[in-house]
């Protein structure tokens, strides 16, 4: 026998683990869909509010499922308080637009600035709101700090990220997630984020490049085509966006780097958390999640297929009523402000918008979820053995502006 | 044995499970109490043999959980304190005993009510735009300083000029007969001197009024006209809508359902199209009527000038062409045109007074873009 080690040795890590059924979710998002045609939209805030609780409650750390506290009624309060706060705004933004506008013609674009930082306020306000309704074994998650703050932070990095065309997101993204993670706290654990941009730049560059090539190449090669040599421009046309096969492939390609840039991101933000001795390692692989994009696409042409369909129906049946041949009542533009017209589609688009949210939200929402829970490691465990509640829950408030304001965030 | 199954009822049975077969958390820190339920009067829960918490059945309410956790709070103790049972025995043993168990539960939010009260709110909010809204433009369309409009014109001005070209047709002989032609219509009308037309060189044939009394007729309309009635009757329509404050009435209108529809669509992603589908039902009827005040002021004019107001609806005709066939007409946004000339005509009258510009001048106005 050895001598018995004064330190324990570290506990292995622990799985993250989702036991959630996914017929159930999808019963869920559909009844939710329906449920907001019938009530016009206001079922939303009680849509999320159960997507939520599914979510957290089956998702667990060594056994302990997590639970949302969050309530419909308290996202609708929120939100009725947010109409409050942004109708004197959008009307005091309409007349100083006004004002911009008489000295110069759409002077007005960069008051949308202002609702941007506005948007960055709801942001922070809101994921505010989900933590402090996060509870995981009795003790809850809470945040503080300022959203003003975080507004302007992230104001200061919009810029940066125009000036450099996106090259500096890494760097944005992991200087905004230290303020937040710095004022996240659980219970009287303080959480901070570790992880660096270089890290996030390191696997991810590649991407950003082409990206930027795609775009500009093409441009550069038929500008100096046109400027220096206009007899060699079908030649530029054909290596660059003239060619079908490149467009194909660029098409292609688009939605494939997306998914693997998610996935990057989320393994990099995910490796990044801290609460006190508690880390995340996700091992979500790089093309993880490229299939679940590509059946988002895949239903999303299935329904637009379906809508072009009844679009037509809508047009013939809009022809009928007034007695005129096809191609005469196209040339006359009689469908533009044909109000029949326009109310059918407008009936008809509902149920698709729908349908394509219930598609969103079990692939992009639910889906991601699971493989990102599911590849999630969790190492010292042991310093949430007995961690003491603190903190207050925070209003609904930001969500309700980040509702209104139309902005999404995490 | 006979005994003892004889007395049972009497006794308190005994904890089914293993000792230490639920979780509790005691709502102040995150460490796991595993603890034995035991059923008395009230709910005990034992750990290390001694009754360490006590809850009331009647105050024990459902948490959410994962499947196969039975998951409970207790409205008299601390929020977060929470007991999780696995055993299925026991949760059913438990959930038999709290008859308030389900009371305020999550996810038991009533549907109906919420369906209810969604569609009540949606009715009002259409009440609101169908009536309340038109009522508010055409009361405070008045309130409306006229400084006001006229920022609200040069912001519309730019943006105008900014579409269509800012080259303004001024000819000096027809700048002269055109200014001529504005102003024996203006005095007729009864507006003021911060009315101001003028011509705008591009190929649409169309005519319109911003706020605060700018009028611009595009050189491509003038190319259509024969004679100087005709003009003079477009010219008269917009100053009717001048006169009117229509444009500030749209705006409060426009603005104020759009923002209503939008709050009731909320965030249907994407409900863009349907807000833009019934808005223009919402403002055809609307641009209808105003569209229809601003003929019979210019019918008004016309008749004070002693000239005929024919010429307005031959000149419409024949930019539109018939409508009829075209949409269904209670639907259109705005008068159809046969409607608009049959109208015209049934207000023919023989010339009384002079005519409103003499042949020279006329032939310089038709020339005003050189």
């Amino acid at each position: 026998m050895g001598s018995v080690p004064l330190v324990p040795p570290p506990l292995p890590p622990v799985a993250a683990s989702f036991s959630g059924d996914r017929s159930e979710f999808r019963r869920l998002v559909t009844r939710g869909a329906l449920l907001e045609l019938v009530t016009v939209g206001f079922y939303r805030f009680w849509l999320a509010t159960d997507i939520r609780r599914h979510l957290w409650t089956h998702t667990a750390v060594e056994g302990d499922a997590f639970e949302y506290t969050g309530r419909g009624k308290e996202l609708l309060v929120g939100f009725l308080f947010a109409l409050a706060i942004l109708v004197p705004i959008y009307l005091a933004y309409f007349l100083v637009g006004i004002e911009a506008e008489r000295l110069k013609a759409f002077a007005s674009f960069p008051l949308f600035a202002f609702l941007y930082v506005f948007g960055q306020f709801a942001i922070y306000r809101a994921r505010r709101y989900r933590l402090t309704r996060t509870v995981w074994c009795g003790v809850r998650f809470w945040m503080e700090g300022s959203g003003w703050a975080y507004a302007a932070r992230a104001a200061l990095w919009a810029v940066l990220m125009l000036l450099t065309l996106g090259l500096i997101l890494p760097w944005r993204e992991a200087a905004l997630e230290r303020y937040k993670m710095r004022h996240s706290h659980y219970g009287d654990l303080q959480g901070r984020f570790e992880a660096t941009g270089w890290e996030f730049f390191k696997r991810g560059w590649w991407i950003w490049l082409l990206g930027i090539a795609s775009v500009t190449l093409p441009a550069v090669v038929i500008g100096l085509a046109t400027a220096y040599a206009p007899a060699r421009l079908p030649l530029a046309k054909l290596a660059t966006t003239g060619n079908p096969v490149l467009v194909i492939a660029m098409l292609v390609a688009g939605p494939i780097l997306y998914a693997v840039f998610k996935a990057l991101e989320w393994r990099w933000w995910l490796s990044g958390i801290r609460f006190g001795d508690v880390r995340f390692e996700a091992t979500l692989s790089r093309g993880a999640l490229i299939g679940l994009y590509w059946k988002v696409i895949g239903w999303l042409v299935l329904i637009s297929v379906a809508f072009g369909g009844y679009l037509y129906l809508c047009m013939q049946l809009v022809v009928r009523a007034t007695e005129m041949p096809m191609d005469r009542f196209l040339a006359s533009g009689g469908l533009q402000g044909n109000i029949l017209f326009l109310v059918l589609v407008g009936i008809g688009y509902l149920p698709f918008a729908l349908l394509f949210n219930v598609v969103m939200r079990v692939y992009l929402m639910r889906d991601v979820w699971v493989r990102l829970v599911g590849s999630t490691q969790v190492h010292g465990l042991g310093t949430l053995a007995d961690v003491s509640v603190r903190g207050d829950l925070a209003s609904a408030v930001g969500e309700g502006l980040a509702d209104g304001l139309d902005v999404v965030g995490f | 044995m006979s005994m003892s199954m004889d007395s049972a009822p009497l006794q308190e049975p005994a904890p089914p499970g293993a000792s230490g077969s639920a979780v509790y958390f005691d709502g102040s820190s995150s460490r796991r109490h595993l603890v034995t339920p035991v059923f008395k009067d009230r709910l005990e829960l034992d750990e290390t043999g001694e009754a360490t918490v006590v809850w009331s059945y009647d105050d024990i309410r459902r948490a959410d959980g994962p499947p196969g956790v039975l998951r409970l709070r207790c409205v008299t103790a601390l929020a977060l304190a929470r007991l999780e049972i696995r055993d299925a025995s026991v949760a059913s043993e438990l959930v038999s005993r709290c008859a308030r168990l389900d009371e305020h539960a999550p996810g038991r939010h009533g549907v109906g009510a919420i369906i209810g009260w969604s569609l009540a709110a949606a009715a009002s909010i259409v009440a609101v735009v169908l009536f309340g809204v038109p009522l508010a433009a055409d009361r405070l369309t008045p309130l409306v300083p006229q400084a006001l409009e006229r920022r609200f014109g040069d912001a519309a001005d730019a943006q105008v000029k900014a579409f269509f070209g800012d080259k303004i047709c001024n000819e000096a002989a027809g700048q002269q007969a055109f200014s001529k032609l504005v102003d024996r219509l203006r005095d007729a009308a009864g507006l003021d001197n911060s009315v101001g037309a003028a011509v705008l060189a591009t190929p649409i044939p169309n005519a319109f009024a911003l706020p605060g009394g700018r009028i611009y007729v595009f050189s491509g309309l003038l190319a259509k006209v024969d004679n100087p009635d005709e003009i003079a009757g477009v010219l008269a329509h917009e100053l009717g809508h001048l006169k009117h404050r229509d444009s500030v009435r749209e705006v409060i209108h426009n603005g104020g359902s759009s923002f209503l529809i939008g709050l009731l669509f909320g965030d249907i992603t994407g409900s863009g199209a349907v807000i833009f589908a019934s808005r223009s039902l919402v403002t055809a009827s609307y641009s209808r009527e105003a569209e229809q005040d601003a003929d019979s002021f210019a019918i008004d004019v016309m008749h004070r000038l002693g000239r005929s107001p024919k010429g307005l609806g031959e000149l419409l005709f024949r930019v539109t062409g018939k409508e009829g066939d075209k949409s269904l007409s209670i639907l259109a946004n705005h008068p159809l045109t046969e409607d608009r000339l049959k109208r015209m005509n049934e207000e023919d009258r023989p010339p009384s007074g002079p005519p409103l510009l003499t042949d020279p001048e006329w032939i310089a106005l038709k020339a005003i873009c050189g």
